[in-house]
């Protein structure tokens, strides 16, 4: 015991000596030999706390960690579990975007068309007729005259609007469907909307087909 | 412990050990993030800001903004993010591909940031209306005037000059660092729902419509 | 108990002491100087977090290049020279030999003073990196690397050619943090600065760095000096010790996995603030050993082990809360607020004053003399217990307020900006307090390398005894 009896905050004076200091705590590293089969209860504690810390990091990082999923950012959702489908926009708000886009240039923003040259939409017996008949027209596109309203049409060609060969727009199913179900309900046209899967059908049906004829669309149903 | 060298093995493994789980892992599963290819939009998002708000992100980070403001918005069940009108979703990695030094800062003495030009544009803030915040300041923010200079007017009045503030014959005008940091700052959106970033289930189900 | 003859013992050790004298007191005096300019830097950045006009109309000092300019002049102006410092002479000591290559070392020195000094100047002027403690401009960060290698070779040297075969925790400590800091300061420098990764990945390596900053390399420096100056100044040995060694690789392993708890609610995958938590609380383990080790640093004693024993428990509580608030639960109060502030403070004020204990102790015998004034010294210790009691309770309180008003989504910032600063002036009152004692240091150290060793002061020097290996 060192025998400091006033506290120089000027020096603090040393009580051992480096090497018996190495010495020292080296032999008490080595630990006790067991004599009298007594045991420490410290490792044991130490080895119990530990093993919790271990239980509680374990079970802590199963149900936090999303099992390490890169796109897991919030971390109550479990990996694999349930996704929120992304919210379906309008399809007559869709439509009516893509119109602007593309359609407008030809058939007017009214739907009136160009007398002689382009057909209109309003009112339309192949808008608001089948379905069939006018998903086609818009996938494949449409190659020689035409009859609107009884006005023969016959100046203008209509380009493939689909994921088809030779198209240029290469609109998707959802796309075509939208725009179509737009024009079913502008304007003054009341026909039904028009479901995304009956214009996969209908392209995957008629695969490699070029534009249409009037006589050919007349033949689907 | 007296073997040396299996000590320095030892310690050096202990470090690379974190370094492959925490710098090598994360890599792994988000170095080569794209962004996100929207077919009904037509439009990969993010998208790209302007190049004038790349400077000003420059500018930001050499100000130090980010040791007031975070550009990080928490999910909306975690604090008052969406309370306070910071952002509807959680901030993602693939809000920050496009940022050369994503500045998500650790304090919020000011607003978080993330989406200050969606608020601007939603509030009709226009640019000039920061360059005065900028000059002025607020109760909480100091006045950047180092930002501004005042000169003589030759000619024409300059169309970014602020008013009332310089003597006749000059005008107080932004220097390029304010002029590219308020561009930088309009173009802070995180406005895109990827699929990752989605509410989780539960909070789309006890509070219904989200 | 003067004595006249000296053991061939006492002799070792004063040639030890006497022949690095210059190499350590250069060391010394930078880490003190850049202690008082860090101090002056952060109670001017503490001034404009309530007072925002405040200088506002210099650039050099707007509050985000201030900011970097405090944390980086304290940390690698301060606790860089001070660390390295205070483990060459740990090493050397238990190493049984005098300092090799002090040359290298005072270049080094030379090399990292200037390097932080132009680091503080440019972050001054605009080129800051905005990673948290890791600010200093590109150009400087390899300069910093270099110099950092000639400073830490004469600690390793000391390590490997030491006398005694076996090592105590002290050289595992110290030996550590010497080497393991230019792997991950290069490694941080490469994946943010010089091949930048993408995105919010750098958020990930800066907040991994700046934790490796903290766990592997101040802790394991002042743990290291607890390690040796408690059974030198109580002459025990220490209970427990055939633990230490697990407690020593628990900080190793588990300290670096703690980063990811700034990043809670962040832009990266949720399992990285997890992992974080986990390793948080695994450290503790840690903590736990060093605690059962560290018995004899309660009771009375000198100002050494006064300042050991209150940067100890600063230690373990700042284990304690960097792990309790990694929680989500807690974080989504505390976190992006002043609490963090507080929190760094209190890891910060462990190592310092930690390390203070061991200056106290090792200047007089690198010096030959005893430090000249005991009233810089008293001085020195209450305002240093004073100011880190009253900055680190008035920030906390400031940041648990103020995040508290955060997720009340009715109360502007300008309400809470009003709430917490009262608070804030309490602590720029701590801060400046602080910054009093440090100078006190300061001076203290100044006279010190003025006094000229004579006979009559090496006889100051007690012999001490040798420590019997009495069981734990």
């Amino acid at each position: 015991m060192s025998s400091q009896d006033s506290h120089d905050p000027r020096l603090e004076q040393a009580a051992a000596t480096d090497d018996s200091i190495i010495s020292a705590h080296e032999k008490a590293a080595e630990g006790r030999p067991d004599v009298d089969g007594n045991y420490r209860l410290m490792p044991l504690v130490l080895l119990f706390v530990f093993s919790g810390m271990i239980f509680f990091g374990g079970t802590y990082l199963h149900r936090y960690t999303g099992y390490f999923s890169p796109e897991i950012f919030d971390e109550r959702q479990h990996a694999g579990g349930p996704v929120i489908a992304a919210p379906k926009m309008d399809p007559v708000v869709l439509g009516m975007k893509q119109y602007n886009l593309a359609c407008v240039t030809c058939h007017m923003p009214t739907g009136q068309g160009l007398p002689s040259v382009y057909p209109p939409l309003v009112d339309s017996e192949w808008v608001t007729g089948s379905e069939e008949r006018l998903i086609a027209i818009v996938l494949h596109g449409l190659k020689g005259p035409i009859t609107v309203k009884g006005n023969v049409y016959s100046v203008a060609a209509m380009p493939a609007f689909g994921q088809v060969a030779g198209g240029g727009y290469n609109w998707s199913d959802e796309k075509i469907a939208a725009v179509l179900t737009y024009i079913r309900q502008e304007w003054g046209n009341t026909a039904g909307p028009i479901e995304t899967a009956t214009v996969t059908a209908i392209r995957e049906k008629e695969v490699g087909r070029a534009e249409w004829t009037e006589a050919e669309l007349l033949k689907l149903p | 412990m007296k073997n040396g060298p299996l000590f320095i093995l030892g310690l050096f493994f202990a470090l690379a050990l974190s370094w492959a789980g925490l710098a090598l892992g994360t890599h792994a599963q988000l170095g080569d993030l794209q962004p996100y290819y929207d077919d009904l939009e037509g439009k990969a998002f993010p998208q790209r800001a302007p190049g004038i708000a790349s400077r000003g992100q420059l500018v930001y980070q050499d100000l130090g903004c980010m040791s007031c403001h975070t550009q990080q918005v928490r999910r909306p069940s975690y604090g008052a993010d969406e309370a306070r009108g910071w952002g509807s979703r959680q901030s993602v990695a693939r809000d920050y591909v496009h940022q050369n030094r994503p500045l998500l800062g650790q304090n919020r003495l000011g607003p978080d940031l993330a989406n200050f030009g969606k608020r601007a544009e939603a509030a009709g803030t226009t640019k000039i209306d920061l360059l005065v915040d900028l000059y002025n300041g607020s109760q909480g923010m100091p006045a950047y005037r180092f930002l501004f200079e005042e000169r003589e007017i030759v000619g024409q009045t300059s169309g970014n000059a602020l008013h009332g503030v310089a003597p006749d014959g000059y005008e107080l005008v932004p220097t390029e660092h304010a002029e590219t940091l308020v561009a930088y700052l309009l173009s802070l959106k995180q406005i895109y729902e990827y699929p990752e970033a989605r509410p989780y289930a539960p909070d789309v189900n006890q509070e219904g419509a989200r | 108990m003067t004595q006249t003859t000296s053991s061939t013992a006492s002799t070792g050790v004063s040639e030890i002491d006497t022949s690095s004298r210059c190499a350590l007191s250069f060391l010394i005096v930078a880490s003190l100087l850049w202690l008082v300019t860090g101090g002056v830097l952060a109670l001017l950045n503490l001034v404009q977090t309530h007072s925002p006009g405040f200088l506002a109309d210099c650039f050099l000092f707007t509050h985000g290049r201030l900011d970097a300019m405090q944390e980086t002049a304290l940390v690698y102006g301060w606790a860089g020279n001070a660390g390295i410092a205070v483990a060459l002479w740990l090493l050397s000591r238990l190493g049984g030999s005098a300092l090799r290559g002090t040359n290298y070392l005072v270049g080094g020195t030379l090399f990292w003073n200037i390097g932080v000094m132009i680091g503080v100047c440019g972050i001054a002027f605009g080129d800051m990196t905005s990673f948290s403690l890791m600010q200093m401009p590109d150009y400087v960060q390899p300069l910093m690397l270099v110099a950092y290698a000639l400073m830490a070779a004469p600690g390793v040297l000391a390590w490997t050619g030491r006398r005694n075969d076996s090592t105590f925790a002290t050289q595992w400590y110290a030996v550590a943090a010497l080497f393991l800091f230019p792997w991950f300061f290069s490694a941080a420098q490469v994946m943010l600065l010089f091949v930048p990764v993408r995105g919010t990945l750098q958020s990930v390596i800066s907040t991994w760095y700046a934790q490796n900053l903290f766990s592997l390399w101040m802790a394991p420096l002042a743990i290291a000096a607890l390690y040796y100056l408690v059974p030198k100044i109580r002459g025990k040995v220490m209970p427990n010790y055939d633990f230490a060694i697990y407690g020593f690789w628990s900080l190793i392993v588990f300290g670096t996995w703690m980063g990811g708890r700034h990043l809670i609610g962040g832009p990266v995958p949720a399992w990285i603030p997890s992992v974080a938590l986990g390793a948080g609380v695994l450290v503790l383990f840690h903590h736990m050993i060093v605690y059962l080790n560290m018995s004899g640093i309660g009771g009375s004693g000198g100002v050494v082990m006064k300042f050991a024993k209150y940067g100890f428990y600063a230690y373990l509580l700042s284990g304690v809360i960097d792990a309790l608030f990694s929680l989500r639960s807690f974080a989504v109060i505390t976190q992006f607020t002043l609490f963090q502030d507080a929190q760094w403070q209190l890891a910060f004020a462990s190592f310092s004053l930690i390390i203070f204990g061991a200056l106290y102790y090792l200047v007089p015998r690198i010096s030959g003399a005893a430090w000249p004034s005991s009233g810089l010294v008293r001085g020195h210790y209450l305002a240093t217990l004073l100011g880190y009691s009253v900055l680190i309770i008035s920030l906390g309180f400031a940041g648990w307020q103020q995040g508290t008003a955060l997720n009340d989504s009715t109360i502007s910032f300008e309400a809470i900006a009003a709430q917490y600063r009262p608070w804030l002036l309490v602590a720029s009152a701590a801060q400046a307090l602080l910054l009093v004692g440090n100078l006190a240091l300061l001076v203290n150290f100044i006279r010190i390398l003025f006094v000229r060793t004579s006979e009559a002061s090496a006889s100051q020097f007690r012999q001490p005894r040798n420590l019997e290996a009495s069981s734990s």
